[in-house]
């Protein structure tokens, strides 16, 4: 039985614009001790899907079907008392603000002692023991100094470990990380990544972590799903993805990570933006965008395929999967692009060869 | 694009480490809900007022499209009471647009909205415009559209109420689709 395990998930907001359809028809899984990437622009639905795990989404957000069976148990089901045990105990999630999850009226030290004391049992002094172990152990210096101190009084990335400290002082099976470095420089992104990944391993905790950037899947996870209009339209080992794409929007993203060492900003970026999520495009959602598009495009919208046989790819699978006509035979021309793949690093370069196509 | 972790749409609660905080947020949501005084005049309104108050029109800016041509619309509701309306809708699906009495120009439903009433609110004197676009296809199953044939079509809109009051708040206009 995988650890988490997502069926049909679909999650709504009726707002006067429309119904935003944020997540649709959503399936994943992820292993024990997993560390599962989960990628796309702003706006993909990815902050959705983990809040509705959480089962934080409220009115007017509505989780309109699906399954989320943590271990086996339907998280939709449960009673409201049952789902705060598990937020914590079982799942805990890093948000992109620290701030989001820290109170500002509290201290650093107390909050996370706090949710130690809660979760654990633990009486006061050794709730406070224990949470100054943990502050330390996520690179807090002073530990027993900066117990005391507010979160304001903390850096961002202080506040980032912090929050980190807190969410593993509870042993939770499964670490949600939405965007935990966007807000942060890159040199403390690296070592809150490293940490993460570290911490993730010692405590024998899955991992999903959203990010919009490919370069940050790379060094942390073992597989991803690539998000597109609340959609996944590629879901691979991450090694796969990187050598070999099979989605037209994976090899848009991989085009637009900034290299390491490159004076260069970005290659180049996907032309055009996100849907808006109301009213999706015909057809391939991505073919406003899609270099490859087709008239087919317009009219049909392809399921996650097997790109090698264009079956049908089982929502359990593990294997590599995208979502495109290429797959199914729809195309009259297809896709045509090359991937470079330069030296150690993963990052690689893709280029889309001009001009008629071969095949 | 609205983000959730701004919205209202997502619990918190200070008493749980792994729920947003509440406390950073307080203060503009506090804002927020200090101009909101539907409570007081819905109940003083008869809902009947209430509906003819309100007024939807429907709009293109051309009665003529080529084939395969993107049509658009605007939906423009105003109310023209000089105090705030609310309208009790059948579901949360505040408002729908059909292509020849298909909503979304889908021939299969799209949403299966809860069973519970929503409420569509309109400030005093309040207008709000909403552009919206057909493509010229119909949606035939959950994955395959059609392109629509030229000939005419009647673009709708209406707020979601129950079909006898339906047609104050609703309002139709005709395209006419010719060939290349
Ligand atoms: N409170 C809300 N009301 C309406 N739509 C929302 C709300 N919150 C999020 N959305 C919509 O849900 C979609 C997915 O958002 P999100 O999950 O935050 O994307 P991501 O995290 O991938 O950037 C977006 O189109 C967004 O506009
Ligand atoms: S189905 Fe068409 S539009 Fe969609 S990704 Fe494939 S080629 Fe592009
Ligand atoms: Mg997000």
């Amino acid at each position: 039985m995988a650890l988490l395990e997502v069926n049909d998930l679909t999650v709504k907001f009726y707002t006067q614009d429309g119904v935003v359809t944020a997540v649709n028809g959503l399936d994943y899984r992820v292993e024990r001790g997993e560390k599962f990437g989960v990628v796309g622009e702003s706006g993909a639905g990815k902050s959705v899907t983990a809040l509705s795990l959480m089962r934080l989404i409220e009115s007017p957000g509505r989780i309109e079907s699906g399954e989320i069976l943590f271990k086996g148990e339907d998280l939709l089901e449960m009673s409201e008392e049952e789902i705060r045990s598990v937020r914590g105990n079982e799942i805990a999630m890093i948000f992109q603000d620290a701030q989001t999850a820290l109170n500002p009226v509290y201290t650093v030290g107390e909050q996370v002692s706090e949710a130690i004391r809660h979760h654990l049992d633990y009486d006061d002094a050794e709730a406070r023991e224990r949470t100054i172990q943990l502050l330390d152990r996520v690179g807090i210096p002073e530990a027993e100094t900066r117990y005391s101190d507010y979160p304001h009084q903390f850096s961002g990335g202080m506040q980032q470990r912090a929050v980190i400290a807190m969410a593993l002082s509870c042993d939770p099976g499964l670490l949600i990380c939405d965007e935990p470095t966007t807000a942060l420089d890159v040199t403390i992104e690296a070592e809150i990544l490293d940490q993460i990944e570290e911490l993730a391993d010692d405590f024998d905790a899955a991992v999903q972590l959203i990010t919009h950037d490919l370069g940050v899947i790379a060094q942390v996870c073992d597989r991803v799903m690539v998000m597109y209009a609340g959609k996944p339209v590629e879901k691979a080992p991450v090694e796969d993805l990187y050598y070999d794409p099979k989605h037209p929007y994976t090899v848009g993203l991989m085009s637009s990570i900034p290299r390491v060492g490159d004076s260069r900003e970005r290659l180049q970026t996907i032309p055009g933006t996100m849907p808006d999520l109301v009213e999706l495009p015909t057809g391939c959602s991505f073919h406003p965008r899609c270099p490859y598009a087709e008239e087919a495009c317009t009219r049909k919208e392809p399921p996650l395929l097997d790109p090698e046989t264009g079956a049908e790819a089982a929502a359990s699978s593990a294997e590599h999967a995208a979502a495109c006509l290429e797959y199914t035979g729809d195309l009259r021309d297809g896709l045509d692009y090359e991937i470079e793949v330069r030296g150690q690093d993963p990052r690689t370069d893709v280029r889309q060869v001009e001009g008629d196509q071969d095949d | 694009m609205r983000r959730i972790y701004d919205s209202e749409a997502l619990h918190r609660d200070d008493d749980e480490a792994f729920a947003p905080s509440e406390e950073e947020r307080s203060v503009r949501l506090q804002a927020l809900r200090s101009i909101d005084s539907t409570a007081l005049s819905d109940r003083l309104i008869p809902t009947g007022l209430r509906r003819r108050a309100i007024s939807v029109d429907v709009s293109t800016p051309r009665t003529e499209y080529s084939e395969g041509e993107p049509v658009p619309f605007s939906v423009t509701m105003k109310n023209s009471l000089p105090f705030p309306v609310t309208v009790s809708t059948a579901s949360p699906i505040l408002w729908t647009w059909t292509v020849d009495g298909e909503r979304e120009a889908s021939r299969v439903p799209l949403h299966e909205p809860p069973a519970e009433a929503g409420r569509f609110r309109f400030d005093r004197g309040e207008r709000k415009e909403f552009r919206k676009r057909w493509e010229q296809m119909f949606r035939v199953s959950e994955t395959e559209w059609e392109s629509a044939a030229p000939g005419e079509y009647t673009i709708g809109a209406g707020i979601n109420v129950e079909a006898s009051d339906g047609a104050a708040l609703y309002d139709e206009t005709v395209v006419r689709v010719v060939p290349e």
